[in-house]
């Protein structure tokens, strides 16, 4: 198995006279990434997930920490021996090389013979959907096919490490929807193990196996998209997931209370004790009817509607809750009738709410 | 109709003195190389100072000095230049302190110096008597200053050759370097995450991104010496002399009946200037060298 285990990998950068706040740290990271995986790192700019590819990717030299592929440690290894890939937010084609010289670029630094080299390229050029464009050059391509031609060189040379850097950020949202399902495509084809920067959440819950979200030079928490949406281990991450309805409050004797005491329920036996924050997610709150019976599983909560709006295929209501805003999505059948300022009861079962620390 | 023609109005003065000087000079010494001399009584047009001139094998000895010496100091500058260009990229790149800074300025130094005090400098330290060959005969590597080898005043011309090369090798990476720093930074993460060392950079992304700035200066450099006058002058020995010095030396040899062939010289100069501007173009149209870096 040639898995990329990341080990308290970590790297701090010197604090320059000019800049007076704190110098960006990147906080020991721990993770292994198995062959074949779609791994993406998800979090806001600035975060440190390009500075984790780039030290992964042998750019950038970590203060410790090490990083493995299979049983090989590659910490020492310059980037040129790696034998990994890297696809960046711009092509960074050659302007000075045709399409398919840059598409073979990988293959021309392993010396393999010219003819071959234009053979494999000119394949992986209809892989990526540019077959003809091959004697082309970068200025004669748009945006997007420059980054078909990209992935094309990332992928041509049979990396064992594919790394990209927020490579559709800079397409606009039509043609990044267009790359993301060809990546994925050919991810399922030819299955290399890749490692996937992006702040965008739809673009890492679309392609990837797993999601790691990191937040100021830290991986916050890795796991498959429905198990960090569904369970965020921390508001933050929560926040950054951009979970609405999250609640202060307080675990005690079995019971969650809200800050306000407006908001409370029991908890099992497994939740500490402590500040806690509840999570609710939108479309888990159902509205109920007064004349159903209430049911102990579920948590009722009566508040006005304060906003209607009609969202792609289902409408979002702000509820206003006591001192809270929540936020629920309702089918059209059932926002029908529902007008703004009328009251209304809404219904969670308590085994759809999720708790959080800090 | 005013405002249309202001500038070039304005402009009129400047393009005056430079058509009436540069091809005004041009056209004069065209008229007395054919012999058209009236200050002399000659006011008919022939052929004699050219036929006169290529007869000789003076001008031919000249002649193939003059494109030794511009030949091989635009070459030794132009390699010269591209390595001082490429080292200065690689240091900026590898490392943004005061240290390139001082390196760049050190670099620049031989643009201020004009090119008579740089001849001076050569003779200096090149001269037999000069600075190193009392180094070289002082750390015994020759016995008397007179082993040191002839490379000022020497009929080769390598005291030219070497004034120039000094001279041009900053020109011609002061030509480069701009191009040098189109070069995306992350072209060479690029690179290197493909298997790229440093040479193969070199060889694969930054030489083909200099070629055509490169052609344009070396040739730059080439015109220029081609038809340079005090260095030569200077540096060079009376016979053979360069094509500039030999066509002074005509001019100012005391006879009026001379000067036709002075300005033949210099008139044949033009023309090969011209024409290699030609060749240049040609090739580099030729080559596509431009092709995908607009």
């Amino acid at each position: 198995m040639s898995d990329l285990r990341i080990i308290n990998l970590e790297k701090q950068y010197s604090q320059t006279p000019k800049k007076k706040n704190p110098a960006f740290s990147l906080k020991p990271v721990d993770l292994t990434i198995n062959e074949g995986e779609f791994f993406s790192l998800l979090g806001p700019s600035g975060c440190g997930k390009t500075t984790l590819l780039k030290l992964v990717a042998g750019l950038v030299q970590p203060d410790a920490g090490e990083i493995w592929i299979g049983d090989a440690n590659i910490t020492a290894v310059p980037p040129e021996a790696r034998r990994f890939a890297m696809v960046f937010q711009q092509s960074l084609l050659f302007p000075h090389m045709t399409v398919e010289d840059n598409v073979g670029f990988g293959l021309k630094m392993q010396k393999i013979g010219k003819k071959q080299r234009l053979a494999q390229a000119r394949d992986m050029l209809v892989h990526v959907g540019l077959d003809g464009f091959g004697s082309r050059f970068p200025d004669q391509l748009s945006g997007g096919q420059q980054q078909r031609v990209a992935l094309a060189r990332a992928l041509v040379s049979n990396p064992r490490v594919l790394l990209m850097d927020e490579p559709f950020s800079a397409l606009d949202p039509g043609l990044r929807e267009e790359m993301r399902d060809l990546l994925s495509r050919i991810h399922k084809e030819f299955r290399f193990t890749v490692l996937f920067v992006t702040h965008d959440r739809e673009e890492a819950f679309h392609l990837s196996d797993r999601i790691g979200v990191m937040s100021e030079g830290r991986l916050l928490q890795v796991g498959k998209a429905k198990d960090i949406y569904e369970q965020p281990e921390s508001k933050k991450v929560a926040r950054f997931l951009g979970l609405k309805n999250i609640i202060e409050g307080n675990v005690a004797n079995g019971r969650f209370a809200s800050m306000d005491q407006a908001i409370e329920f029991p908890v099992g036996e497994s939740i500490k004790s402590g500040a806690s924050y509840m999570v609710l997610r939108p479309e888990m709150l159902k509205a109920a009817h007064r004349h159903d019976l209430q049911s102990p599983d579920s948590l009722y909560l009566r508040g006005t509607i304060q906003q209607l709006r009609f969202n792609h295929g289902f409408y979002t209501a702000t509820v206003q809750v006591e001192g809270h805003q929540l936020e629920s999505h309702f089918s059209n059948q059932e926002a029908e009738g529902m007008a703004v300022g009328q009251e209304i009861l809404l219904v969670v079962e308590l085994d759809a709410i999720h708790l959080t620390s800090e | 109709m005013w405002q249309k023609s202001k500038p070039y109005l304005l402009l009129l003065p400047a393009i005056g003195t430079i058509v009436l000087l540069f091809f005004g000079g041009l056209f004069d010494g065209l008229l007395k190389s054919l012999g058209y001399f009236p200050a002399i009584g000659e006011t008919g047009f022939e052929l004699t100072a050219y036929t006169e001139l290529f007869r000789s094998s003076a001008f031919w000895e000249s002649l193939s000095l003059t494109v030794r010496v511009a030949a091989l100091s635009s070459l030794i500058s132009a390699v010269m230049g591209a390595a001082i260009a490429v080292s200065l990229f690689m240091l900026n790149e590898s490392a943004k302190s005061r240290n390139t800074q001082l390196w760049h300025r050190m670099f620049q130094l031989p643009l201020t110096i004009p090119h008579l005090v740089g001849g001076y400098i050569i003779v200096l330290l090149f001269m037999q008597s000069g600075f190193m060959s009392k180094i070289f005969a002082n750390f015994g590597w020759i016995g008397e200053i007179q082993e040191f080898p002839v490379l000022v005043n020497d009929p080769f011309g390598w005291g030219i050759i070497l004034t120039y090369a000094w001279k041009e090798a900053p020109f011609v990476s002061l030509m480069i370097y701009p191009v040098l720093s189109r070069i995306h930074r992350s072209w060479r993460d690029v690179s290197r995450v493909y298997g790229a060392g440093n040479w193969s950079f070199i060889r694969e992304i930054v030489l083909p991104a200099i070629l055509p700035a490169w052609t344009i200066a070396a040739f730059i450099v080439f015109v220029f010496t081609f038809s340079a006058f005090e260095v030569p002058f200077l540096l060079g020995v009376t016979y053979p002399s360069m094509l500039p010095v030999y066509s002074y030396q005509l001019y100012t040899s005391g006879t009026l009946a001379d000067r036709p062939e002075a300005l033949a010289v210099n008139i044949v100069l033009a023309a090969l200037t011209i024409l290699l501007g030609l060749v240049v173009y040609y090739f580099s149209k030729r080559w596509n060298v431009m092709k995908g870096w607009d």
